[in-house]
């Protein structure tokens, strides 16, 4: 991890709440993914807030500004230059919320599937290859609200054999958890990530693969067909969670 | 607010999600032959454009659709409230007791059939007819019955009219085809909804069974009860938006029929005198009703009114697959439903219906003709929900949690997993 570099600007690595405080090893990969690309990064750490995408979805806006301004002094204040964040959520709301909230806006933003795909192409890192078929859930924050398809792909047919869903990219089904509904109504949830789940097993694939970390809890929760990966764990043995080296 | 567990809906609408989602694909399949992704967004953006033209000026095309209209010799008639829509609708309707009806969604939402409890309303649309007999609510605004099997349908004909007809829908087909004819021939009244009304003086209905040709032209007088937001400038307008209805609606390029109704029935064959009612009916009324259309225009949910009633953003609905009309307004199911609902009902009803099961996913934009972006417009629902303090209690924690520890999870216990997922 980096220290505070107040004149170039700093790259700061988000996990968002969730990947923070509920799956952690996620968090845990990525931070050795950024250092194996050899990217300076800084935490937050304890001071760390929701990036408020769940509040504003919740419809309290007011609320939602709030973490919003305290966000952008947090950053500010640790001359941050741009974000790196593996969840899709919080990637959407930096991306495209906060423009909307805050006129001064300039840190750039990025899915850390961004940052690894381009890292694989220089040569940086490689991910394990499983030499089978695996599909690819695109979640929603991400495929449909931002558009960004390719790159958790790319990452994907470096592992093994990509076998696309009936419903895929920008007609791909949600899984069921987001916008509060995990919570609000996890009976619901659940089904919806069944109806998901079995359409990833009629694809014949042996992995189930995702970039969110709601996607990747609410799928694993309801999969007994098929094994849930998220794209994290694709640079790591299972047993010691030991990096990969190229 | 009381807790809602859909658990049992889930479950009850098990067999529902059997049939339907191999219908759904298929119909998918079909669009995607006729639209490939280019065309279909360059196809999007021309009707989306069409109709932002339209509301964007509709009150001066309302008026104008009226005078045109009233020029050729219909009757217009504005309806503020469901209630004057009815009234309006008895007053024609006179002392007839037997009134052939088609599919139609603001028949629907004037609930007609409990207001005319004392005289007989025939569904002429075979999926509205089945209903009818299995006393349900359609499921799909355009394909109502398309969760019932030929199986309990033939089942359901023997014990209402103690017929035995083999399950297969040829024979159910025809069945009631020689049952309906012989209805609406003798029928005085019809009323129908409509499609599209294009300002230049033409009411559109699509259809493919024939059935809404039948009613605008065998019975007296035929009831056409729609709203303002259907009004779009030209005739050339209209057919597209009627394309796009039949694209989007069932996968198929244009329906089997398109009828552009401008005039009640006339000729000026004998001596130039023009009279009406020669063979089609001889009394044309279209009712428009408002129903706080206008109140929606004047919000920020204006973009509901594009809206051209296809369904489409029903068909992969995660939450709509799971709970089917559960999930919306009796008139309209899904996202759409429960945002009209609090218009129409109440703040309590849009959460019941469902305000806060939606995982605001795009999936219905994505799918939606009109690029209607219903996810966000449900968010600014749910802010006028909170504001009344109506919301799940898993909100008010996650809420309480942000604003005491900054994370909706609240107090961070590293040796446990938080029992609820709040995110995101
Ligand atoms: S919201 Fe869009 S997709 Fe849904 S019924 Fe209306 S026009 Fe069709």
């Amino acid at each position: 991890m980096g220290i505070l570099n107040f004149f170039g600007g700093n790259v700061l690595y988000y996990p968002g709440c969730l990947t923070k405080i509920v799956a952690k090893d996620l968090e845990e990969n990525y931070k050795k993914i950024l250092n194996k690309i050899g990217i300076d990064f800084i935490m937050l750490k304890d001071l760390e807030v929701c990036c408020g995408n769940p509040v504003l979805n919740s419809g309290h806006e007011k609320e939602a500004r709030e973490l919003v301004e305290k966000n952008f002094k947090l950053f500010k204040e640790r001359a941050v230059k741009k974000i790196i964040t593996n969840c899709p959520a919080c990637f959407h709301m930096f991306k495209s919320n906060y423009p909307r909230f805050i006129k001064n806006w300039d840190i750039k933003v990025e899915h850390i599937t961004q940052t690894i795909a381009k890292a694989i192409k220089d040569g940086k890192i490689n991910p394990k290859n499983f030499n089978h078929d695996i599909t690819y859930h695109d979640p929603c924050h991400l495929g449909r609200y931002e558009k960004i398809y390719e790159e958790p792909r790319e990452i994907i047919k470096k592992s093994g054999n990509l076998k696309e869903m009936k419903l895929t990219k920008n007609y791909s089904f949600c899984c069921g958890g987001g916008s509060g509904v995990k919570s609000n109504y996890p009976e619901l949830a659940n089904s919806i990530a069944k109806e998901r789940i079995k359409m990833a097993k009629e694809t014949n694939a042996k992995m189930l693969c995702t970039s969110c970390p709601m996607c990747y809890l609410n799928l694993k929760e309801n999969s007994k067909e098929i094994d849930v990966k998220e794209i994290s764990q694709f640079f790591f043995d299972e047993k010691n969670n030991k990096q990969k080296l190229k | 607010m009381k807790k809602i567990n859909l658990q049992n809906d889930i479950k009850n609408n098990e067999n529902t999600q059997k049939t339907i989602i191999p219908i759904i694909y298929s119909y998918k399949e079909k669009r995607d032959k006729l639209l490939n992704e280019e065309q279909k967004e360059k196809f999007c953006e021309e009707l989306r454009k069409i109709k932002e033209k339209s509301i964007n000026n509709i009150v001066k095309l309302k008026k104008e659709t009226i005078k045109n209209l009233s020029n050729q010799g219909i009757n217009v008639i504005e309806a503020q409230t469901v209630k004057d829509a009815i009234n309006i609708i008895k007053k024609i309707i006179g002392k007839e007791k037997t009134i052939i009806k088609s599919k139609s969604n603001t028949i629907t939402e004037i609930n007609l059939e409990n207001a005319l409890k004392n005289k007989k309303i025939i569904e002429t649309d075979l999926g509205d007819f089945i209903i009818q007999l299995f006393k349900e609510k359609g499921i799909h605004p355009v394909l109502p019955s398309f969760h019932l099997t030929p199986k309990e349908i033939s089942k359901k004909i023997k014990e209402k009219f103690n017929i035995n007809i083999n399950p297969n829908p040829k024979e159910i087909v025809c069945f009631v085809r020689n049952i309906l004819r012989e209805k609406i021939f003798n029928a005085k009244i019809g009323i129908t909804g409509a499609n599209v009304i294009s300002s230049d003086g033409s009411i559109f209905i699509l259809e493919n069974e024939g059935n809404i040709s039948l009613i605008s032209r065998i019975p007296e007088k035929h009831i056409i009860l729609t709203s303002f937001d259907k009004i779009v400038e030209t005739r050339e307008e209209a057919l597209k938006i009627i394309r796009a209805s039949s694209i989007f609606g069932t996968g198929q390029d244009y329906p089997v029929y398109v009828n552009i109704i401008s005039g009640p029935s006339k000729t000026a064959d004998i001596e130039n005198e023009i009279i009406s009612g020669a063979q089609g009916a001889k009394e044309v009324y279209l009712i428009l009703l408002d129903n706080k259309r206008t109140t929606i225009l004047n919000s920020k949910f204006k973009e509901l009114l594009y809206c051209i009633n296809c369904g489409a953003c029903l068909n992969f609905c995660p939450v709509y697959h799971q709970i089917f009309s559960r999930y919306g307004a009796k008139y309209f199911p899904g996202a759409k439903g429960v945002i009209s609902s609090f218009f129409k009902e109440s703040e309590k009803d849009a959460f019941n219906n469902g305000a806060f099961f939606c995982t605001t996913c795009q999936q219905c934009k994505e799918n939606c003709p009109m690029k209607i972006n219903l996810s966000d417009l449900i968010r600014d629902l749910r802010k006028e929900l909170v504001k009344q303090q109506i919301e799940p209690s898993s909100i008010t924690e996650m809420i309480d949690n942000v604003k005491k520890f900054g994370n909706p999870f609240g107090k961070i216990d590293t040796n446990k997993k938080p029992d609820k997922l709040y995110c995101c």
